[in-house]
This record gives C-alpha cells, structure tokens and sequence, in this order.
C-alpha cells in the first residue's frame, strides 16, 4: 500500500512538472487517521500530500464538471470513481482529452462506522491497511485485524470490478474480488410504500446527496427551479418524495452505485438502493451498464425498436 | 395544476357524502394521436367519467416521468400516458424515446411501492376514439377497485 502511495506520489509530480497537467485530484491525510480528505495538488512538491489508504472513500469524480471543464487536470481514482468518469465521458460532461486519469486497482474502501460497532474505537486508531482479506488497524494499544466482512462499505462488498476500466496510467495491481465478500444487500421491507414513506420522512433537504454525486452534475437541479416549482422547499416527507423519486429517475443508467449519497447523507437514508434497482432492470432489459466505456450512447438517449413494451405489461 | 387540485380536492370533500367516490385520473396525451382520439371521443358523443383531467404534450416523448411522479405526489388516483403506436410517432421516434423511459418509471413506481396498476401506458392513434373512450373506463374500474391512493406521504 505504501508503495502505491509513492508511485502515485510519482505519477502525479511528473505530471504536473511536465506540465501536462494544471492540477491532480487526490486524496490527502484528514484530521483524524481514518479519514482522508479530496486534495488539489497544483505544485509538484506538494504531490507527497497525496495519500492512500482504505480511508479513501470520496469518488472525486464529482470535482471533474468544474475542474476539467477548461483545461486537463490530473484525477487518482478507484475502479468506481473510475465508472463515473466513464459516464461523465459518454455524456459529454467532460473531454477525454481533459482528465488524465492515475487509475488504482482497489481492495475496496472501509466503513468506519461499521468498525465502531465492534470492538475499535475510532479515536484510537493511528493507521489502517490492508493485510490479505483482514484490515489491520494499529491503534494507541497495539494492532487489530478487523475481518473485511465487517470493515468494507457495503457497496464494496458487491463490488464486481476492482481493476481500471480506463487510464492513463495504472498504479498497483487489479484486485480480484473475493468470492466469499460478495454479501447480498438486505432486500427492502416488504411494503414498500410505507418503507420509503418512513426513509423520506427523514429527510431534511440539506442536498448533501446531491452534491456529492457525480451523476448529479445539472448546472441547475430540477429541486431549485421557482418556474416550474418541481418540489417546494419544505422538509415534508411528500416534497422528499418528490425529490428522492426524481432523483433516482436521473439517475437511471448513471449511477455507478459508489454509494457516496448514502455515506454522506446525515439521516442515513439509503438514496443509492432506487437507483440500484432500476440500473438492474436496465441490466436485464437493455442490457446496459453505466460504468461500461463500450456502451456509446445514455440508456435514454437510444433506443432500439425491440425494446419492451410497457403498454403490455401494465395489463 | 394548482387549480386542478382544487377541483379533485373539492371532489374528494363530497365523496364524504353517500355519493359515489370517482377516481381521479391525469392523462398525459399526445397532441397528434390520442389527444385527436380524445377529441373524436368527444364529438362522437361517447361516454366516460369526467374525472379524468387531460394534459396535452407534444409528443408521448415529452412525458417527462417528473409529470407522472408529481401526479402522484398531488394524489391522483391513477396516471395514463397515451402516445402514437409504435412507428406512427409525427416525430419519426419520439415515442421510442418514451417507450424507454415510460418502463422505467413503471419500474420506479414498483420500487417506491405504489401499485403499477395506478399507472397505465397505451398506445392510441387520433382514429380510435372509441378505444379511448374504452381505456378511461377500463381505468376508472381499475382504480375503483383498487380504492382511493392514500398518497405519498
């Protein structure tokens, strides 16, 4: 892991020495050990401020719509970063040639808060790394292996493709998936209406999901709009309706599933889980896949004169 | 929409009384196909419930889901989508576009837990009049069955 470190340390001075690049999106040390916050390094001896470690869980993808909008900025991404950057690609919210992209192979990325569950303090941890399928987490007492069943965000639990879809250059080597990990997410309540009816009366419409979504890049969001008035501003549970629903309508054949909303949502709502279902069915039924650079066109923006009539099967 | 609330919601205040409760229904039409249908309903004199409140779009390709999910959010009973039939779209693939996105809707409705039969999409052309006139009232039975839709929230 420390080499890895390095060698994107390197990858990312010699870019921005060569001037390739004007700036590299990265991770840097948090304020507290197992957190890690999104850097811009923009000289290059500021580039060992870049760190990696299974704290790096912010998709950085999200900064590319402003960054790279005029002019090539370095990105260190994961795999899942990886697929946002590919859908932001697609639909011409970014140049290829404007990202320059310093592609990892990734074991997955830990869940503090499911550590703290268990027997680790948060507080005390010094530092986290992986050791095989175990995460060694080395506090102020010594070091505890935390099973990666226990540590892993749930998302990298399901996670299919750990190695680099697209790079330019790729530092460590692919991640195989391993076969025991692959945990399924708890299905949904059974009625569903009154399930989400009590997510989304949690809501309080602070955005956080949206902000931190990369498939979210509308320069204006429909939820902000006084003409027409898509959903009011209040906090009411039929108004987060509107907006949960709308949202994972946008983000049919978008989401990559990198599940940042649900990580930053104060609430804990799990926003990721409708649009998880529908890019599902989009799976079976188009045979589409968001994160997949073979795929040219958005899921609707193409159609084929074959596809599945709902006219029928609403009977 | 606003106005139209009102009225369904007026509606509703009388459904209090031993009246019948009718179902409320939007419908999304396509101006060049099932809006004419509608029309051609109309001026042949076919009969219907008249609580059906029509929206008129361009193309079955405008239907933006938002238009189905804020028919929900205001508590109509049922949402219809009618376009061309396949091939026939005045915009060559306008309803191809929607065919798409329509299913998917379809498909957030179930996830969100509301019944897929609140939500109906068919294809009509401008000539079949009495198929609209047919669709609403197989609709209003579908929903009169279902009950009132006790709303998002």
């Amino acid at each position: 892991m420390a080499e890895i470190q390095d060698k994107i340390r390197e990858e990312a001075k010699k870019a921005l020495e060569s001037g390739e690049v004007g700036v590299v999106i990265g991770w840097g040390a948090g304020s507290v050990p197992f957190k890690t916050t999104p850097v811009f390094i923009d000289k290059p001896q500021d580039a060992d401020k870049l760190v990696w470690n299974p704290a790096c869980t912010n998709n950085l993808a999200v900064y590319l719509t402003r960054w790279a909008r005029d002019g090539k900025v370095g990105i260190v991404a994961k795999p899942c970063d990886i697929r946002s950057i590919v859908t932001l690609i697609r639909e011409k919210q970014v140049k290829r040639e404007n990202v320059f992209i310093i592609g990892l192979g990734c074991g997955g990325v830990v869940d503090t808060g499911l550590m703290e569950a268990g027997d680790v303090r948060m507080r005390e941890i010094t530092s986290l790394q992986w050791d095989g399928d175990d995460l060694m987490v080395t506090t102020e007492a010594g070091a505890v292996k935390v099973p990666a069943a226990q540590a892993l965000r749930e998302q990298c639990k399901v996670c299919h493709d750990r190695s680099p879809a697209i790079s330019d250059v790729s530092v460590g080597d692919a991640v195989a998936p391993s076969e025991d990990l692959k945990i399924e997410i708890p299905g949904l309540s059974e009625d569903r209406q009154k399930y989400w009816q009590e997510q989304f009366a949690k809501c309080i419409r602070c955005y956080a999901c949206r902000q931190v979504c990369p498939a979210c890049y509308c320069e204006t969001c429909f939820c902000d709009r006084i003409e027409p008035k898509w959903t009011a501003k209040k906090a009411t549970t039929d108004e987060a309706w509107m907006f949960h629903a709308t949202r994972a309508m946008h983000l049919v054949g978008r989401c990559i599933g990198c599940g940042e909303c649900e990580r930053v949502c104060p609430v804990g709502i799990p926003a990721v889980e409708l649009a998880r279902e529908l890019n599902a069915v989009a799976k079976e039924r188009y045979d589409f896949e968001p994160g997949d650079p073979e795929a040219e066109k958005p899921l609707l923006g193409a159609y084929k004169e074959n596809d599945v009539d709902p006219a029928h099967h609403s009977e | 929409m606003s106005e139209e609330t009102t009225v369904l919601a007026e509606e509703k205040d009388q459904s209090a009384e031993p009246q019948k409760w009718q179902p409320s229904i939007l419908a999304i039409l396509c101006n060049w196909c099932s809006y004419a249908g509608a029309d051609l309903a109309g001026s042949a004199r076919m009969q219907y419930p008249e609580t059906v409140r029509i929206v008129r779009v361009p193309c079955s390709g405008r239907t933006d889901p938002m238009f189905v999910l804020k028919g929900f959010q205001r508590g109509f009973d049922g949402v219809m989508v009618l376009g061309c039939h396949p091939g026939d779209c005045h915009y060559a693939k306008g309803n191809y576009y929607a065919r798409r996105r329509i299913a998917l809707t379809q498909d957030l409705l179930k996830s969100l837990g509301i019944a897929p039969e609140r939500f109906h999409f068919e294809w009509v052309s401008a000539s079949e009049g009495n198929r609209f006139a047919a669709l609403i009232n197989e609709f209003t039975h579908k929903l009169e069955e279902l009950g009132p839709f006790d709303g998002v929230a």
